[in-house]
């Protein structure tokens, strides 16, 4: 397995986001990570992506502890963080070149014209990003995450703002990083359209414990995802 | 390379823009009012060249200082705020880079401060006593002074997270530190007047100010009062190192 | 008008003590040099004090100041020596008898108009202090547009920060770049 965790545990002063949280994620899946408002998710991806510690419980990405060998973890992770904020001075073909450098990656300006375009941002590389609509910003940061080429893709609430044209294009670039390039995705979102679509497993989070988890053929031979998800997160059973 | 990267991109977000450009049109034309006040006003005119050179001095200082302490407010708190620092947190970047390239704009900020106060302070002090002493001191001091408020201010608004509030305390600090000012005379010689000039790296750089342009002293003078700026630097880099290796979103 | 006749009356009185002292004592005399300049604004001019002890006795623990009052039309008042001298009291342990004591008191001319300096000797032995002939100084106002250069620098350094902005803003243009 690509990913595991196990026994993870967060407070934040008096509230506890995260209550004892166990899952594996296996390399190549698509995984969903579902969950209501404020079950844990974004934290959740935080911890595992290491740029917020837990306080207890264990976490390896690849077999790397995220605590001690981040360095090692951040060549193969990269993430679209939920409330992701942009330098809006710059251009999206300068944005992307900034990350470039710190990644010590050495693109031509060709291979980042194609990484905009993958992500259907064509024709606006030197653009201002504060020209951007909500839904081009979206794009734009997905292709920031994809930047070092990710062996995992941690991906929260990707499609949010974004119109269906939109939505799809992401779906289609998901499936085909995953089909082409082996890319594991972890994708957290309440849009159970997107889950029935792209993922292959899901784990629902509620309370930050995890209340159902598994592949989601199996589960959907069980109900639907939806009515799997509002019985998970209102602690009945399907 | 990456602290050249990180800092590049700060002086284009803080320095090159209409804001920043501001600042510096803003600062030249308080230079150019001061300046054209020292050598023309029948009052001030007639002031020691000595006294107008270190009058300018401190400004640039102030200027320096408290422009250092409002870009460090907004190192990690505005980027929190602004949604942008978990892409950085997210990047093969040391915190402790992303500190230094951060430390390094502002020094840039001061850099440039510096080199729009030369002209002035080469008219005010052009054939008055200690001119060149004076701007070295400016340079090596303000460099210092600069460092110890932005790594704190910095420091601090990697722990709080709010620019708002980090903004708050350090201009609380930086009244603090400029109270000797508004202190009279009488109140500065006393036992907690002296400690309190002493223990203060503001005052410590007025005081080196005035040793070397007014009183002509030399560097031996002035050991002193340099060794405390410099510890204070020293401090203010491992807490800013300290505070942005604890920084969690 | 009131704070005129006042200050007047002071000068006058102060003129007529000294007169009236030195001829009475005679013990001790103080003279003050130049007394009368003519210069402009901005200038440095001493004065030179000789006291002069006329007994046959030494006097000791004497202190001596120069004080500078304004006799401009409308702008009457004494002066605070702060900005214009450095010396202001000297202390003169000594003067032999017969002897003199030269005391200087460079000045820096920081404002135009009239006015009077003399100098005073105050004696601890004595309750009555000595005090100079008036000298009579005129300065003139200068008016100095650009000191130093100053105008160019503080004029055209803002419109050249000013104009690297617009220069660097004209090759960023926001949108298409």
């Amino acid at each position: 397995m690509i990913i595991l965790v196990e026994n993870l545990q967060k407070r934040y002063d008096w509230h506890t986001a995260l209550d004892g949280l166990d899952f594996s994620v296996e390399e190549g899946d698509i995984f969903g990570f579902l969950g209501p408002n404020g079950a844990g998710k974004t934290t959740t991806i935080r911890i595992l992506t290491g740029i917020t510690r837990a306080d207890s419980g264990r976490v390896l990405i690849d077999g790397h502890n995220v605590n001690t060998e981040s360095a090692e973890i951040k060549k193969i992770i990269n993430a679209f963080p939920e409330s992701s904020g942009y330098y809006e001075w710059m251009t999206a073909y300068e944005y992307l070149e900034f990350f470039s450098h710190l990644y010590n990656e050495k693109r031509l300006r060709r291979e980042t014209c194609k990484l905009i375009e993958s992500v259907g941002l064509q024709g606006k590389e030197n653009h201002l990003i504060y020209t951007f609509s909500r839904g081009m910003k979206q794009r734009l940061g997905i292709a920031r995450a994809l930047i070092n080429r990710p062996r995992i893709l941690f991906l929260d609430e990707p499609a949010n703002g974004l119109d269906p044209k939109g939505r799809k294009d992401i779906h289609d670039l998901l499936i085909n990083l995953n089909r082409e390039h082996g890319t594991t995705i972890f994708l957290s979102t309440h849009l159970l359209d997107d889950v029935e679509r792209l993922c292959n497993r899901i784990a629902i989070i509620n309370f930050g414990k995890i209340v159902r988890t598994g592949d989601v053929k199996k589960i959907e031979g069980k109900g639907t995802i939806e009515d799997i998800f509002f019985l998970s997160t209102q602690g009945g059973a399907p | 390379m990456k602290t050249a990267f990180i800092m590049q991109k700060e002086i284009r977000e803080s320095i090159l823009t209409p804001k920043g450009f501001l600042w510096y049109i803003l600062t030249s034309v308080i230079l150019s009012v001061l300046s054209y006040l020292f050598l023309t006003n029948r009052e001030l005119s007639l002031l020691d060249q000595g006294t107008m050179l270190y009058m300018i001095m401190n400004f640039i200082t102030a200027l320096g200082v408290l422009m250092g302490l409002v870009l460090g407010a907004d190192a990690f708190a505005g980027e929190i705020e602004r949604g942008t620092l978990e892409a950085l947190f997210l990047s093969p970047v040391k915190r402790r880079e992303i500190a230094a390239g951060k430390l390094c704009a502002v020094l840039t900020n001061w850099g440039i401060i510096f080199a729009i106060s030369l002209p002035y302070l080469y008219i005010v002090g052009k054939g008055g006593q200690n001119l060149l002493p004076g701007i070295l001191y400016l340079g090596v001091l303000g460099t210092l002074l600069s460092l110890i408020f932005s790594a704190f201010s910095m420091g601090l608004s990697a722990r709080i997270k709010s620019m708002k509030n980090s903004l708050i305390i350090s201009f609380f600090i930086f009244l603090l530190a400029g109270a000797p000012i508004f202190l009279s005379a009488a109140l500065r010689r006393t036992w907690f007047g002296r400690i309190f000039d002493l223990l203060n790296p503001f005052a410590d750089a007025v005081n080196t100010f005035d040793s070397v342009v007014i009183d002509s002293q030399g560097l031996s003078y002035q050991t002193g009062r340099v060794a405390i700026i410099c510890i204070y630097t020293l401090l203010c880099i491992w807490f800013l190192k300290r505070s942005a290796a604890k920084v969690q979103m | 008008m009131k704070k005129t006749i006042l200050t007047l009356s002071m000068i006058f009185f102060a003129t007529m003590l000294n007169y009236t002292y030195a001829a009475a004592s005679g013990r001790i005399t103080i003279s003050i040099n130049p007394p009368s300049v003519q210069a402009k604004m901005g200038d440095r001019i001493t004065y030179t004090g000789t006291i002069t002890n006329n007994s046959g006795k030494p006097v000791t623990n004497l202190i001596t100041y120069i004080s500078l009052a304004n006799v401009t039309q409308g702008k009457e008042a004494p002066m605070d020596l702060e900005d214009w001298s450095a010396n202001k009291a000297i202390r003169v342990d000594t003067i032999a008898p017969h002897g003199t004591y030269m005391g200087k008191w460079p000045m820096r001319l920081i404002d135009s108009g009239g006015y009077v300096a003399y100098i005073t000797v105050v004696d601890k032995n004595n309750n009555i202090p000595v005090i100079s002939m008036m000298s009579h100084l005129d300065i003139k106002r200068v008016l100095r547009l650009n000191p130093n250069n100053v105008l160019p620098v503080a004029i055209g350094e803002p419109i050249l920060i000013g104009a690297v902005f617009v220069f660097i803003s004209f090759k960023r243009r926001p949108g298409v770049r």
